[in-house]
């Protein structure tokens, strides 16, 4: 039986980023969540899966932390979770994730799709499944919306620029989706519960034979802070907060 | 010799990138797959143009075919411009070539065999600067470079090898059904703070006091539908730079706040004294939208 992958990476969310005053930024207080868009490539899977019978399986790579996420991304459906945690992920770039990447799915039997989200929504880099493509030399259809199944054959169709584009190509491929096409539905509890149950396999960088060493060198992470006048009229009643905002706004010679 | 290779399937954004070659004095060649392209790519101030004729309708399906090309050629910086397109194919050859890759980036130097970026991450919370060794790719959107116009470059044509196994059924052009945005002065954009969809007139009414286009977050567009896509605001969104961006019940998520980042004054009304908005506000008002939209609506009009 043939099997697609859904990948997803675990990312910490983004809402719970602290950006001190100093621009650098806290992250102790975050937790971490499977990135949103890749959700949408986890639904896609099962929606395929619901065509076509085959078997579905799940992978992400990062820090030995990651093995928290296989819980949530097994309860979205896939059977079973495989896994690569290791601490070279915090400076993995995406030469590096799309090596180990592929490398682990060549070790997943009967492999035929890799579905991936067009970015994560840390990086949104959106290289990972053009790369993985490439590393298999398989063919790789991105931006997609809407995906037919018939046996080997995919007509899958894309949202770009100003177009949709319908095209076909034939298993095995790599797929990436928006995710306008695949909302995913929250969990149901017994989803939830029988997640726990499900096969895990862990796999190790060294075993994949994969070099760890990225090619982007980070020199600096800054908070973002937007400099602006914060001009904010709080007190008084509606028309005193409207006139001063519209005499600033004069001034500003925004309403000539 | 070849130390920048540009393409983008929009010749435009291919023009804007040799702009950004030629600023730091790089030899710059461009690549294109269409010869309807090539011809109008010739006057854009490249050293050359390289017509690579593979007989396929789908660009990308060229990456494996170009990824040798610049292997053989020696390319220091393959330089795409940042479309859908553009970046599939830019990640396929950097994953051929098994090099590193700057997505989307808002600004590069390429000196002494190191290309030093920066990009925004975290839906643009956070910037981060890089260093990459050459080879490399990067992929730029549009706006960051202006474009030079020169002399005809001379036209060469490469006959390549494409991918075939995608195949193109058909391509109809999507109805552009919402504003365009980027390019408009004035904005009132509108957040999830709008209760009712009836409570649209209100927002109407203070675009038109303005003269103003309506943009919207990505809810409003996509949750609630009450504003066509194209008009949602944000990272996952469209980028504007208006002189005035006036936002009604936005509460200010960096989502969103990332696609605003070049308005010159932006104005918020938010009951939320706590709303993210008000720190990246030039000016706010803390208020129910219900009472002070009317109020300012007739104030504008007054003014004007």
């Amino acid at each position: 039986m043939a099997t697609i992958v859904a990948c997803y990476k675990w990312v910490l969310d983004e809402e719970d980023l602290v950006i001190n005053p100093d621009r650098s930024i806290d992250v102790s207080h975050a937790r971490g969540k499977i990135s949103e868009f890749d959700k949408s490539a986890i639904e896609a899977t099962m929606q395929v899966a619901a065509q076509t019978g085959d078997a579905t399986a799940t992978l992400t790579f990062g820090t030995p932390d990651v093995r928290k996420s296989l819980k949530d991304a097994l309860s979205r459906g896939p059977a079973t979770g495989y896994w690569v945690g290791d601490a070279a992920a915090c400076d993995a770039d995406a030469l590096v994730t799309s090596q180990v990447l592929a490398s682990a799915i060549r070790t997943i039997d009967g492999t035929s799709l890799v579905i991936c989200a067009e970015g994560a929504s840390d990086t949104y880099a959106r290289q990972i499944a053009p790369r993985v493509g490439a590393l298999l030399d398989w063919p790789t259809v991105t931006s997609v919306i809407e995906m037919k199944v018939e046996g080997d054959s995919i007509t899958a169709t894309r949202k770009l620029d100003g177009c949709l584009e319908t095209v076909t190509v034939n298993r095995p491929c790599v797929i990436a989706v928006l995710p306008a096409g695949y909302e995913p539905p929250i969990p149901g509890l017994k989803a939830v519960l029988s997640a726990g149950k499900k096969p895990l396999h862990e796999l190790g960088i060294a075993e994949l034979g994969c070099d760890p060493a990225p090619a982007a060198k980070v020199l600096s992470s800054q908070g973002f802070i937007a400099n602006r006048r914060n001009v904010i009229f709080v007190d008084g009643d509606a028309s005193d907060k409207v006139t001063s905002l519209v005499s600033a706004l004069k001034k500003e010679g925004m309403l000539s | 010799m070849n130390e920048v290779l540009i393409y983008s399937d929009k010749p435009s954004l291919a023009a804007e990138l040799v702009g950004f070659a030629r600023e730091e004095e790089h030899d710059v060649t461009i690549v294109t797959f269409s010869p309807e392209e090539a011809s109008e790519l010739v006057g854009c101030g490249a050293s050359k143009v390289v017509l690579l004729d593979g007989d396929s309708d789908i660009p990308e399906n060229n990456a494996r075919a170009l990824a040798g090309l610049i292997d053989e050629w020696g390319v220091s910086l393959f330089a795409v411009g940042a479309t859908p397109r553009g970046r599939d194919l830019a990640a396929r050859v950097a994953g051929y070539l098994g090099c590193g890759m700057a997505s989307d980036v808002s600004a590069v130097h390429l000196l002494d065999g190191k290309l030093s970026t920066e990009r925004l991450m975290y839906g643009g919370a956070m910037v981060r600067s890089e260093e990459f060794s050459t080879p490399v790719v990067v992929t730029i959107p549009s706006g960051r470079f202006e474009a030079v116009r020169g002399v005809d470059s001379p036209l060469e044509t490469i006959v390549i090898q494409p991918d075939m196994r995608v195949h193109l059924v058909e391509r109809e052009p999507l109805s552009q059904e919402g504003a365009d945005l980027s390019c408009a002065p004035r904005i009132v954009s509108v957040g999830m703070g709008v209760s009712k969809r009836e409570d649209m007139a209100l927002i109407e009414g203070l675009a038109a006091a303005l003269d103003a286009r309506i943009g919207c977050t990505r809810g409003i567009a996509e949750e609630r539908g009450w504003v066509p896509a194209e008009q949602y605001v944000g990272i996952s969104g469209v980028s504007v730079a208006p002189d005035l961006y006036l936002s009604v019940g936005v509460s200010g998520q960096v989502q969103h706040m990332v696609g605003v980042r070049d308005a010159k004054v932006i104005v918020a009304i938010d009951k939320n004294e706590k709303a993210p908005i008000f720190r990246e506000a030039d000016f706010g008002i803390v208020g129910d939208l219900y009472a002070v939209v009317p109020l300012l609506t007739d104030a504008l009009v007054t003014a004007r």
